[in-house]
């Protein structure tokens, strides 16, 4: 399937599930996606997913109490200055669940455009805005390359007889991978520079024609739209 | 006409007095292939990149004289411009790619620079079957080796078919057969090629001219017969030959693998069945050809790994130095991040400093260092936490001959206290440091020093 379709799909999924009224279709949505993400390999895979769930979680925890909402409480606390009567409702549980089950499919959505889209492909597809493209396929490749940077500064700790653990200690790497993530990022800039990049008169590997698969995907991302808005 | 040509050309990076370079003039013609020698931040990969437009375009910092490549002034033309009359292998090649596949990452500098669509993709498949990598095309970049990286990045620079080709360290990261092909290839070109190296001994071989650059300023510009004689007389560490050392035979083993396997994915061995020991007072060099499982070898020794199969009996404590440590820098000071492995003991690091040469650095950045130099602040973090089994895996990658000869004699000054274990590339230096080398490529261990005396 052509990069343009796929993404035109996941995108497709997002706006369906933002759109959508009903918790259960928004977690079909969200379940579709991971689904889809568990066709990326297992080692790549898990800091997306860890990402999406810890964040949903986090959602659905708050959001009872930052809400005011229903009248059938499930719990009331004490009084907190400034935030008033602690409680949570029924109806506040299932809003939370609602908005979690929508940051859970946008996360996925991510996540499956970070693992399974052909990012080369879709460079190279990008007839407009093609910087903004470049741009965003980069940084989409940060988390894995954080990922092993972090690895290999583990190791190379554990070579000096520095062990590595507790949260704090694994907080404390951030602020190096940060810096070695800038240096990373100037090095590339020098050598794509280097290589011609921001010449105007750049032209592309020809496309792959439009297959049926291809279209019968744009079909179905309009659809999911448009069902999503309406039905739901 | 020459190719390219600098005259009188001086620079200084932002914020730093010192030029990188001074009053160089330089005139590279047709065809040439000049091999730019100089320690470690002599100002070789400012050269380069001045050659490349990049300095001062990207760098910025003082500027004087004038640098023109292809009949262009670099001042009044962007690198950008430059690119396809000019193509450059920087040091790192992990740094320079931009996409996720073989054939894409070469394709990239042909679309930059306008090649008609229907010629970009034959191009670069010729491009990398010319650097023997034509079966890597379709294949994930994160999949390579960093030797099958650094062809890869060639093939990109190649594909340009430039006038002028500049590569930076190109065989870092290079087994000597790998690296001695891409030379050849390199020079067989027709193209002009500047290459930098610290490694002089296999390019003086298919090098036309030599160019020595020291504290930024060239004192010496010769064909390469005539610089042969002028390094033996004027930098002996850069025309040595590789010395034997007397053979030493170590006393207690303080590391024994035994039938060791190993892999990282179940369906291949790195590492099968491997049995080697580790003993005091003896420096052992793990040599073999890129992929072979020389760093899985080492990190297996050092505790890093478990074997599959097999065991790995350790008496004592390890240490290990990675490749590419330049990248693993935590602290923000020198002597803080070299006492980061001894519980924050700074006089004990500012020694293990000065024992690697960098008296005095204690307070810098250590980003702010060149890459030889970080190399040896890396080593320094190992060497003071003074293990019973010390782990190098290719502690020389941009290290200047004298600097090596400096490490190796003090490898072999302190091998009594422990074992040691080296992995290297690197021809000269295994022959220096090693009381016995290890070819993971051959199935016998062969003892190098016997070999060298018959």
């Amino acid at each position: 399937m052509r990069t343009s379709a796929a993404l035109a799909l996941l995108g497709a999924a997002v706006a369906a599930s933002l759109l959508a009224r009903h918790t259960a279709s928004v977690a079909a949505i969200a379940l579709v996606l991971f689904l889809v993400c568990l066709r990326a390999p297992r080692g790549r895979r898990w800091p997306y997913l860890i990402g999406t769930a810890v964040s949903s979680l986090a959602l659905f925890v708050v959001t009872p109490f930052v809400e005011t909402l229903g009248s059938h409480p499930v719990w009331t606390g004490p009084i907190v200055p400034v935030l008033g009567q602690l409680d949570v409702t029924h109806e506040e549980l299932a809003s939370a669940l609602f908005q979690a089950l929508r940051l859970a499919a946008v996360g996925l959505a991510f996540a499956a455009y970070a693992l399974t889209v052909d990012h080369d492909r879709l460079v190279g597809a990008a007839a407009v805005a093609r910087r903004s493209v470049l741009g965003v396929a980069l940084a989409t490749r940060l988390v894995p390359t954080l990922e092993r940077d972090a690895a290999g500064l583990v190791e190379s700790l554990r070579g000096r007889g520095v062990a590595v653990e507790g949260l704090r200690r694994r907080a404390s790497l951030v602020s190096p991978l940060l810096a070695g993530s800038l240096e990373r990022g100037l090095n590339l800039a020098e050598a794509m520079e280097a290589r011609g990049y921001g010449r105007p008169s750049r032209t592309r590997i020809p496309s792959a024609p439009w297959r049926a698969i291809d279209r019968a995907a744009i079909l179905v991302a309009l659809a999911l739209v448009v069902v999503g808005a309406t039905w739901l | 006409m020459a190719v390219a040509q600098a005259e009188r050309l001086t620079f200084a990076y932002p914020d730093r007095r010192e030029p990188a370079l001074r009053d160089v003039s330089l005139q590279l013609e047709e065809g040439e292939v000049v091999l730019l020698l100089g320690a470690s931040g002599s100002g070789k990969s400012t050269l380069v990149r001045a050659l490349a437009g990049l300095v001062p375009h990207f760098h910025g910092g003082r500027f004087e004289g004038r640098v023109e490549v292809g009949g262009r002034d670099t001042r009044s033309c962007r690198p950008a411009e430059l690119a396809g009359t000019v193509a450059t292998l920087f040091q790192d090649p992990e740094e320079q790619v931009v996409f996720t596949h073989v054939a894409r990452e070469v394709a990239f500098g042909l679309e930059n620079v306008g090649t008609p669509p229907e010629a970009i993709l034959p191009r670069a498949i010729r491009s990398l079957t010319a650097v023997g990598a034509g079966h890597l095309a379709d294949r994930p970049v994160a999949q390579l080796s960093g030797g099958e990286l650094q062809r890869v990045c060639l093939a990109s620079a190649l594909a340009l078919d430039p006038r002028l080709l500049l590569l930076d360290e190109p065989t870092s990261q290079l087994d000597p057969e790998a690296a001695d092909d891409l030379l050849e290839l390199a020079a067989e070109l027709g193209s002009t090629v500047v290459v930098s190296e610290q490694r002089p001994e296999r390019v003086l071989d298919v090098a036309t001219r030599v160019v020595f650059l020291d504290a930024g300023r060239v004192v010496l510009d010769a064909p390469v017969d005539e610089a042969r004689g002028w390094l033996g007389a004027h930098r002996p560490d850069w025309a040595r030959k590789a010395v034997p050392p007397d053979p030493r035979s170590g006393s207690d083993v303080v590391c024994r693998l035994r039938h060791v396997s190993y892999a990282y994915r179940a369906d291949s061995l790195v590492v099968d069945g491997l049995t080697l020991d580790l003993r005091c007072g003896e420096v052992a060099v793990l040599v073999g050809p890129n992929g072979v499982g020389k760093t899985t070898v080492a990190k297996l020794a050092a505790g890093l790994l478990q074997p599959a199969v097999g065991s790995v009996d350790l008496h004592g404590r390890a240490a290990m130095l990675l490749q590419d440590p330049g990248r693993h820098v935590v602290r923000e000071r020198l002597d803080a991040e070299v006492a980061l492995g001894v519980g924050g003991d700074l006089p004990r690091a500012r020694r293990a400093l000065a024992s690697v040469g960098l008296a005095g650095h204690e307070q810098r950045h250590p980003r702010d260092l060149s890459s030889g130099e970080r190399e040896r602040v890396a080593l320094a973090s190992v060497l003071v936490t003074e293990p019973d089994l010390l782990v190098l895996d290719e502690p020389t990658r941009g290290m200047d001959p004298t600097r090596k000869r400096e490490l190796a004699a003090h490898l072999r000054a302190t091998a009594e206290a422990r074992a040691t274990l080296v992995v290297t590339n690197d021809r000269t230096f295994a022959t220096t440091v090693g009381d016995r080398i290890v070819n993971l490529g051959e199935s016998a261990e062969q003892n190098l020093v016997a070999a060298a005396h018959g």
